[in-house]
């Protein structure tokens, strides 16, 4: 819940540079390893906004994946079943290349 | 008229998180950031921690709770400071709190600062604290599958602390399973065996500390 009311308290700071304008739609980019389970934050987010003076305002999620990047052979892969090894070369030695996304991608506003 | 943003949701509290990073490496402080679920020994662990330093060490302790300064109390018979945040209600700490709870600290004196988080494996994950290093803490007495579980907080974790390993003999527990999965999940992982209650590998574990002051 605190995750929610941080997406608002962004969300209403960007659009303070656009003032007048209503925010009907923004866009979540959330990372398989933010700690974050997106069905919940929804759940969340709706609970919010329900009401509320940015009601009626709707998500999109995008997920993204938890990968890695090989130091050995540079690919970038998605880790599946937990696997840290890379599934180019096999080699162990790999380093964490993303999935701990949790950003404000885009609003979408209609002006007054 | 879309607005394309690149704007992280915890912004404000990563601002606020990094400005206390920089006024404990300015003083020289190690902070640590203690994560574990409810009951898998993190008072305690900071009990015999307290209880093995002299009295000229800087120790101090800020201790997070949803309900009771209970912790605090606990913690506050080895002579350190130590106080107690009651987030009425959060699942975590945020680094808000912490900033307030050091008003009037003197912090710039300590040689290391513990932050136990609210007792969650899952939402203090994404709060930096503006800590140097993170632990897990995960207790014999749970499952071995932990980490695959929840595996941002084992792969954001520089440590992870295997303790009340007294208990293995009475506990069907594969502690070896349990840090295979710590290792898929973050190769990079630091594992020590501890038991608060018998003392086993706190040697090791003041140790770990040292090698970071």
């Amino acid at each position: 819940m605190s995750i929610a009311a941080a997406v608002l308290e962004a969300l209403r700071a960007e659009t303070t540079n656009h003032s007048g304008a209503r925010v009907a739609r923004a866009g979540l980019r959330i990372g398989e390893l933010s700690g974050v389970e997106p069905e919940s934050l929804r759940f969340c987010l709706e609970t919010l906004v329900s009401g509320s003076d940015l009601d009626p305002l709707a998500f999109d999620f995008e997920l993204c994946p938890w990968t890695r990047r090989c130091r050995a052979c540079g690919a970038t892969f998605r880790v599946v079943e937990w696997n840290p090894a890379c599934p180019t070369c096999g080699s162990p030695n790999t380093e964490a290349a993303g999935g701990d996304q949790m950003e404000l991608t885009y609003l979408e506003l209609e002006e007054p | 008229m879309r607005v394309p943003l690149e704007r992280k949701v915890l912004n404000e509290n990563d601002r606020l998180a990094a400005t206390l990073r920089e006024r404990f490496q300015n003083h020289g402080v190690f902070c640590l950031n203690l994560i574990s679920s409810p009951g898998s020994g993190k008072t305690s662990l900071l009990e015999r921690t307290l209880e093995g330093f002299g009295p000229e060490r800087r120790i101090a302790v800020l201790t997070g709770d949803i309900q009771t300064d209970n912790d605090a109390r606990r913690l506050q018979h080895f002579g350190f400071p130590v106080r107690q945040i009651t987030t009425g209600g959060a699942c975590h700490l945020d680094a808000r709190m912490v900033e307030r709870a050091l008003e009037g600290w003197p912090v710039e004196d300590l040689e290391i600062l513990f932050l136990e988080n609210v007792g969650n494996l899952v939402c203090p994950t994404s709060y930096d604290l503006g800590e140097d290093a993170r632990a897990v803490l995960l207790s014999v007495t749970e499952g071995e599958d932990k980490p695959l579980k929840y595996p941002a907080t084992f792969h954001h974790a520089d440590l992870m602390v295997l303790n009340k390993i007294d208990l293995l003999p009475y506990v069907p527990f594969q502690a070896e399973v349990a840090k295979e999965n710590a290792r898929r999940v973050q190769p990079g992982i630091e594992i020590l065996d501890v038991s608060c209650t018998t003392g086993e590998g706190l040697d090791r574990w003041r140790a770990w500390l040292d090698r970071h002051l």
